[in-house]
């Protein structure tokens, strides 16, 4: 096989044994790589109604075809497994440079099965590989078990790793890799604490093999010019980071500010990108292979915030900035640092600190059940704790630890938890743009935004701009973005790739390094059938129409203030439409014509 | 007028806002003066042969241009008007 590698290896933590396996080309080909890949494996392996933090639940690692090439930004991998905090299937996308180190090592999957009866972690050299004990790592943050992992390994051995987060099994925890960078949601760090599993470290000597050199590198030249010329993903990106975001959200009025009371925050540039950019900037950073570099490479010299790493992303800045309402730039990127330490997901924690707020404001909650710690929105000092706690499992982080439904329904008020399917929303206020309100509503692992992204033509105006408060074509839209998006997220591609390449330059790309032939619609074609079998996987484990849905404070309270002041979220009108557009009945159930035509059936 | 500029634009006008005196009927208008003020440095990213280039974000009182009469949206003295360049984030 070319760009695959052709082997699976599977390790069983209960017993220990160690075996690889053949990829089948078949299945490569259908469900193209990572999320596709791994979603197909769990569907065949696993009881979608399994209990996600038990041993039954498997922890599956995998690159897509193009990761470990020189394709522009293409480096990156999927964890995907039950999600303890959506019930849901999850599949959380990272960069850096492990995803190609697992294809150098010789594997395109890593299927952790059992639980450890005690810690350990696993060390990949190329054939060999061993289980190893880790009790001397447990208790430790990611930065230190990462250069701890390196000393007993190998210098240049990439690691991926939970930090005490995930020990804790948080529902909200993450898995980190090179030290910044984070497959964050739906809970897949608590999945890999529950196996007793603290780090993969990976590294190899083999290659990934190009079926058609001569094409593959016209292709990716071409890609990498289309890339770099686009004024989005060519300059903006690498001078202000996704981070610039604040500010367009916010002269639209769709920053979803104080737990999504309102949609506009006054000092909103306070913590936007072009204020990183004059302070705490201090390089841009790149994954594996890229060509864009939108990380951040930040410090901190405010004696209270100290600190040095790499954030904050857009959401993280949004979540812990104007949904805390909060506008002190140090704390916002004090909290990133301390997530990116103890493996937290940065969207859940910020937006469930928000809702601990509101909850707190609104007297639902006291000092006595914060356990001292004053949480009045705005309150900086006492938000950075919040995320220390939740990191560390002390104190009402362990109520934070559960992330904002569980928390605000043990209070008995999950209305005031922002999340679908139980998962945090991002930075996008659903009534101030439709398009992505219908996305948060239906994308497989819940509150997410990056797998329908719409806010690109409803904001951004790329390719086109399209009317953000109207719901005319919004269904084929989302559907379409979902679709796209799947198949770019299976083939081990960076989404902003998206800045400058479509689906033919994919195809192109894929077509010459697999050697199997792509077209432009066969791969969307590829996206729908992953997106469709996500969700019967969800079907089974017992979701059902009623999840494809909003809080009710985006369908029934109006954005408050500002240019988008009045808007309400016209899901219910879309839904229907949208599940007519994906070939699904009344009840959101795909056909049985629809399965046949993606060989699902 | 207030005028509110954005990402590489602050750069470019070594402002992020501006109280902006001279009388423009549309957006057009504005931006046309906005050119002749600032030059290259500034109208790279967002004018091309006298149109809006690219994917530059021209918002009035809160709405994108494209959702109102683009170029050709009026203006008055009280009007609100963000412009930013070519964006992307996620």
């Amino acid at each position: 096989m070319h760009g695959w590698m052709g082997r699976i290896l599977r390790v069983d933590l209960t017993s220990g044994k160690i075996a690889t396996e053949a990829l089948n080309p078949r299945l490569a080909r259908d469900y193209i790589g990572a999320r596709g890949l791994g979603t197909r494996i769990m569907y065949d392996e696993v009881d979608p109604k399994v209990d996600p933090l038990s041993p039954e639940n498997k922890l599956i690692f995998v690159a897509g075809p193009m990761t470990g090439t020189f394709a522009p930004s293409t480096g990156r991998f999927d964890v995907v497994t039950k999600g303890p905090l959506t019930g849901t299937i999850a599949a959380s996308n990272s960069g850096g440079a492990w995803g190609p180190e697992l294809k150098y090592a010789g594997y395109d999957v890593l299927i952790l099965e059992g639980r450890s009866p005690k810690p350990v972690y696993l060390w990949i050299d190329n054939d060999k590989v061993a289980i190893r004990d880790a009790a001397h790592l447990w208790g430790k943050d990611v930065m230190e078990t990462t250069e701890q992992l390196n000393a007993e390994t190998a210098g240049d051995a990439k690691v991926a790793c939970i930090g005490p987060a995930g020990e804790h099994m948080a529902l909200i925890a993450s898995i980190m890799n090179d030290m910044q960078r984070a497959a964050g949601r739906s809970g897949v760090g608590a999945v890999m604490g529950s196996k007793n599993l603290k780090a993969v470290a990976v590294r190899g000597s083999n290659a990934v093999t190009v079926a058609d050199k001569a094409a593959f590198l016209a292709a990716v030249t071409r890609a990498s010019t289309m890339i770099k010329e686009h004024p989005v993903g060519g300059t903006g990106l690498r001078l202000y980071g996704t981070d610039v975001l604040v500010n367009i959200l916010n002269s639209v009025g769709g920053l979803p500010t104080g737990n999504f009371q309102d949609g506009c925050f006054a000092t909103a540039d306070k913590v936007g990108g072009e204020a990183l950019a004059a302070t705490q900037l201090q390089r841009p950073r790149g994954c594996f292979a890229c060509i864009i570099s939108c990380g951040r490479g930040t410090k901190v010299t405010n004696p209270k915030y100290k600190g040095e790493g790499e954030g904050p992303e857009y959401e993280t800045a949004w979540g812990f900035g104007p949904d805390c309402r909060i506008d002190d730039l140090d704390a916002v990127t004090k909290a990133n640092y301390l997530c990116n330490e103890y493996g937290l997901d940065t969207i859940s924690m910020a937006s469930t600190v928000a809702c601990a707020m509101e909850l707190y404001e609104r007297g639902i909650i006291t000092l006595k059940d914060t356990e001292g710690l004053e949480l009045p929105f705005g309150n900086a000092d006492a938000m950075v704790e919040a995320v220390r706690l939740t990191g560390r499992g002390e104190g009402f982080g362990r109520m934070l630890a559960l992330g904002s439904y569980r928390m605000a329904s043990h209070y008995g008020h999950p209305e005031l938890s922002m999340t679908v399917k139980k998962q945090e929303m991002p930075a996008y206020d659903p009534r101030a743009v439709q398009g992505i309100g219908l996305n948060y509503a239906t994308t497989n692992r819940g509150g997410c935004h990056v797998r329908g992204y719409t806010i690109s033509p409803e904001i951004l105006g790329v390719p086109v701009k399209v009317d953000k408060d109207s719901i005319d074509g919004k269904p084929e839209l989302v559907a379409l973005f979902q679709n796209l998006t799947a198949a770019i997220d299976s083939s081990g591609s960076c989404l902003f790739t998206t800045f400058g390449i479509g689906a033919p330059e994919y195809a192109e790309l894929m077509t010459a390094l697999t050697g199997v032939p792509y077209t432009a619609d066969g791969f969307v074609a590829a996206g729908e059938r992953i997106f469709n079998l996500e969700r019967l996987w969800n079907l089974k484990a017992g979701l059902s129409a009623k999840d494809d849905t909003l809080p009710p404070r985006m369908l029934e309270e109006p954005i408050r203030s500002g240019p988008s002041k009045g808007a309400v979220s016209r899901l219910p009108e879309m839904l229907p439409l949208y599940y007519g557009v994906r070939g699904w009945d009344a009840e959101g159930v795909p056909t049985k014509e629809k399965l046949a035509t993606l060989e699902l059936a | 007028m207030k005028i509110s500029y954005f990402a590489l634009l602050r750069t470019a006008t070594n402002k992020t806002q501006e109280e902006w005196t001279r009388p423009a009927a549309t957006v057009r208008d504005l931006l046309r003066d906005l050119v002749a003020e600032y030059g290259p440095a500034f109208a790279r990213w967002i004018w091309k042969d006298d149109e809006l280039s690219g994917f530059a974000i021209v918002l009035v009182d809160g709405h994108d241009i494209r959702s109102r009469q683009g170029l050709d949206t009026p203006l008055t003295p009280d009007s609100e008007v963000f412009i930013f360049p070519p964006l992307a984030g996620g």
